[in-house]
């Protein structure tokens, strides 16, 4: 389950977050487009993606959307763990 | 500092607000939502699930407090991260008691203060049931059980929800458990973020009640920028309060592409003077504070009139109590807050969670200190922590605590710390994990030289006392033995040592000594150590340890007479039910040894229904030295009544679970002679002989023994060998106390003399025998002998016992069955549908554990149900109120 889970995420956030939200969020990256906050960075499992999530609910953001973003360069553990079972 | 854990400040605080603390805090009455409640209750489910600052909570406290004399609203707020069902169900169930009755409330406390998580569902709905208005259960931050039992029960809870009653459920996400039964009968409703959304109207309101001018415009920017999210319209309030320039203000919040929340938490954090924002800061990694805590972490004084003022503000201060004393801040503050101190202050944050693991060791809040410390990175600390209060966990009946506060520490804290291994082998002893809690004391036992000097000692009696308890209840009282006098010595030093030792180890070190030596039968010793225990667990209010200590006082010694023994006995349990402790496993023995000395003194009623609750309140998983007793207590009881086939099944028990101990126990010679008995009396001497041969009985016991060989002789039609066998008993046994062989050899030798047809020597036997019977009443040995034609053989002028040779016959035949109360006898009260499932499977041969599991309920819940059904029916036992169930057709399945 993990292994198709951990990867890349893009999370779309209504507003422009500051300095103080966006130190809820320490291992990812932000970029700020139209109104909205995109945060990007690499989620290892699925606590990390609900930990990020519970944040975001935590201080009444509003998510617009939760991005897995297929990457091409795989990372080389997960490598043998691409199993028949990923759809 | 020995009674940190009695004190539980945080218990009732979240009890619903009286209408003066909120409603006058300049929040808008939403009279459209306070109706969509309304009509939101008529269902028996109510779903309320938003975002964070959606309004949730305002309305449930407003509604709350505009409640009619229709309803009685109960308030429970989920704790944060709640993990432990125990507390949450304890909670739910204050909040249902609340306001209750000052006299009952301690009583009632204590009667619920053990109980598990399915239990208290149970007694949570047989309590709402109860209540003469309708209760509506609000049950709010849902999203913070983190318990799956907890909810599987929250989900039982509302599949059996009486008709009457009503449960909001508020939550900041749909909640994870299963309404489709409930939405297929359309007894749900659900209340979405879109309907708590403020309308403009409502802003426009909210803004000219708070006394802000503000233009057509600006307050129809303001509507749409926040779009009705409350949290956004109170922060802008607080913001616009006093703003030199509102429209500007407005302006400038509908120009940002900030996100709203944290926009407008800044703007009130900056608008306050820096001592607030200080203390805010600093104050925010608690859960709740009062002012003396929220000085010790500001570094200040004076928070507390800041904390009451930003209350009257509204400024996301929340008060938590009726008397203002407990503040804990809105979660969206509190979010912001803790973002904000480690941004600007984290250097200092460490420092701050050791104050407050501090002043909440200080102050008896043992969980909350161990969170701060394991916040802090003092690990060790908190496993120190855990170890010290583990006992009194355990003693408080929450030790599923232990279990709870284990799962937060850290995975590098090292399993090799003694104080941790200590705490994870208590946790394992409680959950009946005997290996777990032995591998675990190993590893404590191995460490304890990495332990600072001055705790070595402490932890060292720690673990002998967890391994004396480990051992009783491995039914290893051999090994107890051992180590008893090394622990009991240690104890002694430890009185004169600077070191104090716990009070609470210290009585659990004596309760389980003293349990090992009952059934040692060093009865001395045991009467010592227990006394003294007991004495100590009410000087530092231990309810269970008092109880568990007078529960095996129940024996005499030589310095304690059979008949205050049996008072002891009686008084063990007296003490027990007060405390509402009656139901407590530890009981069994004194039931057992109430039963004893009941079916001794011929009080065979009296000792069949100790017995029988001695057993209800046993657990399944008994020590193996108290099944002992009640096997035998059983067995004694068919016995006098000549039920000689139950009682050797009863005997028999008895003999195994006795095998399943290493070390002496107290009662094995008089099990295996009366199991030799029974099987004689059956016709089976060879099986008899067999079970005297692989015994070896104690000195000064071999009466027991001696008396089954003369059984076995008359059974096989031989009296000249039972007086041969006899003939001995009287110098075997020792002089002093009471004559429990002797009245049965006797009898024995006088019945032998009987089949010689020799009356003389009968009679003469029959006087010894009542003689030695008087002074302490022991009647069963005439019942199991069935000695009631050797007595015809004693002319009554020949007697000094007259008075008891007279009574003993009618004792018997039987004493009258307690009779059925017949002014009950009318019209009895209506029995509910639980109590009438219960009350089919009484006629069945199915004991309570076993119907508990038939139904799918506990046990305590069935012996709720069956006192209740006892008491409703006017009836006293089993068997009469099967009898009057019938009478009243209540058996029949019609009914269900």
């Amino acid at each position: 389950m993990t292994t198709t889970t951990a990867g890349l995420y893009a999370i779309r956030i209504k507003g422009r977050l500051g300095p103080t939200a966006l130190s809820a969020f320490p291992t990812m990256a932000s970029e700020v487009k139209d109104g909205e906050t995109v945060l990007t960075g690499w989620l290892e499992d699925r606590s990390a993606v609900f930990g990020v999530l519970a944040q975001i609910e935590a201080l009444g953001l509003e998510l617009l959307e939760l991005r897995h973003i297929p990457s091409r360069r795989q990372s080389p553990e997960s490598d043998d763990d691409r199993s028949p079972d990923r759809v | 500092m020995t009674s940190l854990t009695t004190m539980q400040p945080g218990e009732h605080l979240e009890q619903p607000i009286s209408r003066d603390v909120f409603v006058a805090r300049g929040l808008l009455d939403r009279d459209d939502l306070l109706q969509l409640m309304d009509r939101a209750v008529t269902k028996r489910v109510t779903v309320i699930s938003a975002p964070p600052g959606s309004g949730k909570t305002s309305l449930l406290r407003a509604w709350a407090a505009r409640s009619t004399n229709l309803r009685r609203v109960a308030f429970v707020s989920v704790d944060r991260d709640q993990q432990d069902a125990q507390r949450f169900w304890r909670d739910v169930l204050d909040a249902i008691r609340s306001p209750a009755p000052s006299t009952d409330a301690e009583a009632q406390s204590a009667a619920t203060a053990a109980l598990e998580g399915d239990q208290l569902v149970e007694r949570v709905l047989s309590e709402v049931a109860e209540q003469v208005e309708p209760v509506v259960l609000v049950i709010d931050d849902l999203h913070e059980l983190r318990s799956a039992d907890a909810l599987a029960q929250l989900e039982h809870l509302l599949a059996n929800l009486p008709s009457s009653a009503r449960v909001v459920l508020s939550s900041r996400r749909d909640p994870p458990i299963r309404l489709h039964q409930l939405r297929l009968i359309a007894e749900i409703a659900e209340i979405r973020a879109g309907d708590l959304r403020f309308t403009e109207r409502e802003t426009r309101e909210l803004l000219s009640e708070s006394g802000i001018t503000l233009s057509d415009a600006g307050a129809a920017a303001l509507y749409q920028r926040a779009e009705g999210w409350a949290a956004g319209l109170r922060l802008a309030v607080i913001a616009l309060s006093g703003h030199p320039d509102p429209e500007r203000f407005v302006a400038e919040f509908s120009g940002t592409d900030r996100a709203i929340g944290e926009y407008l938490m800044a703007e009130m954090l900056e608008r306050q003077p820096s001592e607030v924002q200080s203390m805010l800061l600093r104050t925010s990694l608690v859960d709740r504070m009062n002012g003396e805590l929220a000085d010790l972490l500001a570094g200040r004084s004076g928070s507390e009139q800041m904390l009451l003022e930003l209350e009257e503000a509204n400024a996301f201060v929340v008060s938590l109590d009726a008397r203002r004393i407990w503040f804990r801040y809105h979660h969206l503050l509190a979010e912001f807050l803790r973002l904000e101190l480690r941004r600007r202050f984290a250097d200092e944050i460490p420092d701050l969670h050791r104050r407050a693991a501090q002043w909440f060791a200080d102050h008896g809040e043992v969980v909350e200190a161990v969170r701060h410390s394991l916040a802090a990175g003092d690990w060790p600390d908190a496993a120190r922590l855990v170890a010290d209060h583990s006992f009194g966990w355990v003693l408080d009946g929450q030790a599923r605590t232990i279990d709870a506060v284990l799962q937060a520490f850290p995975e590098v804290a090292s399993a090799d710390h003694p104080d941790l291994a200590l705490a994870h082998a208590a946790n394992e002893l409680n959950r009946g994990r005997l290996e777990e809690a032995a591998a675990q004391l190993e590893v404590a036992e191995s460490h304890i030289q990495s332990a600072p000097p001055g705790r070595r000692r402490r932890l060292a009696v720690a673990i002998a006392s967890l391994r004396l308890a480990l051992a009783r209840r491995s039914g290893r009282l051999s090994e107890v033995i051992e180590q008893v006098n090394l622990l009991d010595a240690s104890i002694s030093d430890e009185s004169n040592d600077q070191i104090a030792m716990g009070s609470e180890l210290r009585a659990v070190a004596l309760l389980n000594l003293g349990i090992v030596e009952t059934w040692s039968r060093r009865f001395d010793d045991a009467e010592r150590h227990l006394s003294e225990g007991a004495a100590l667990a009410r000087a530092i209010g231990r309810p269970y340890l008092e109880v568990a200590c007078r529960a095996h006082l129940g024996f005499p010694s030589t310095t304690v007479s059979l008949a205050s023994a049996c008072e002891r006995g009686r008084q063990a349990v007296a003490v027990a039910e007060r405390y509402g402790l009656g139901e407590r496993p530890i009981l069994a023995p004194a039931l057992g040894a109430v039963a004893f000395w009941a079916i001794w003194m011929g009080e065979f009623n009296a000792g069949e229904s100790a017995l029988r609750r001695a057993w209800e309140v046993a657990e399944p998983q008994i020590d193996p030295a108290a099944a002992v007793l009640l096997h035998m207590v059983t067995g004694q009881l068919h016995a006098a009544r000549g039920q000689h086939q139950a009682a050797l099944e009863a005997f028999a028990a008895g003999a195994q679970a006795r095998s399943r101990l290493t070390g002496v126990h107290a009662f094995a010679t008089p099990v295996v002679g009366w199991l030799a008995a029974t099987q004689a009396r059956l016709g089976m001497p060879d099986e008899a002989r067999e079970t005297l041969a692989g015994f070896s009985a104690e000195p000064g016991r071999i009466g027991f023994i001696d008396n089954a060989r003369a059984v076995i002789c008359l059974a096989e039609g031989d009296p000249a060998g039972a007086l041969d066998v006899l003939r001995d008993v009287p110098d075997a046994t020792p002089p002093t106390g009471p004559a429990f062989t002797l009245v049965e050899t006797h009898l024995l030798a006088g019945i032998a003399h009987l089949q010689l047809g020799d009356r003389n020597a009968a009679a003469t036997a029959a006087e010894a025998a009542l003689a030695a019977a008087e002074p302490d009443r022991l009647i069963f040995p005439f019942a199991m002998t069935d000695a009631a034609e050797l007595l015809g053989a004693l002319p009554s002028h020949q007697t000094a016992h007259g008075a008891l040779a007279a009574e003993i016959p009618d004792l018997l035949r039987g004493e009258p069955a307690p009779s059925t109360d017949r002014e009950h006898f009318s019209q009895p009260e209506e029995l509910s549908p639980s109590e009438l499932r219960v009350l089919r499977y009484l006629p069945t041969n199915l004991t309570r554990p076993e119907i508990a599991s038939e139904l799918y309920v506990s046990t305590n819940t069935v012996n709720t149900h069956i006192r209740s059904i006892y008491s409703k029916l006017g009836t006293r036992d089993r068997s009469s109120a099967v009898r009057r169930a019938r009478e009243l057709r209540l058996l029949s399945a019609g009914r269900s």
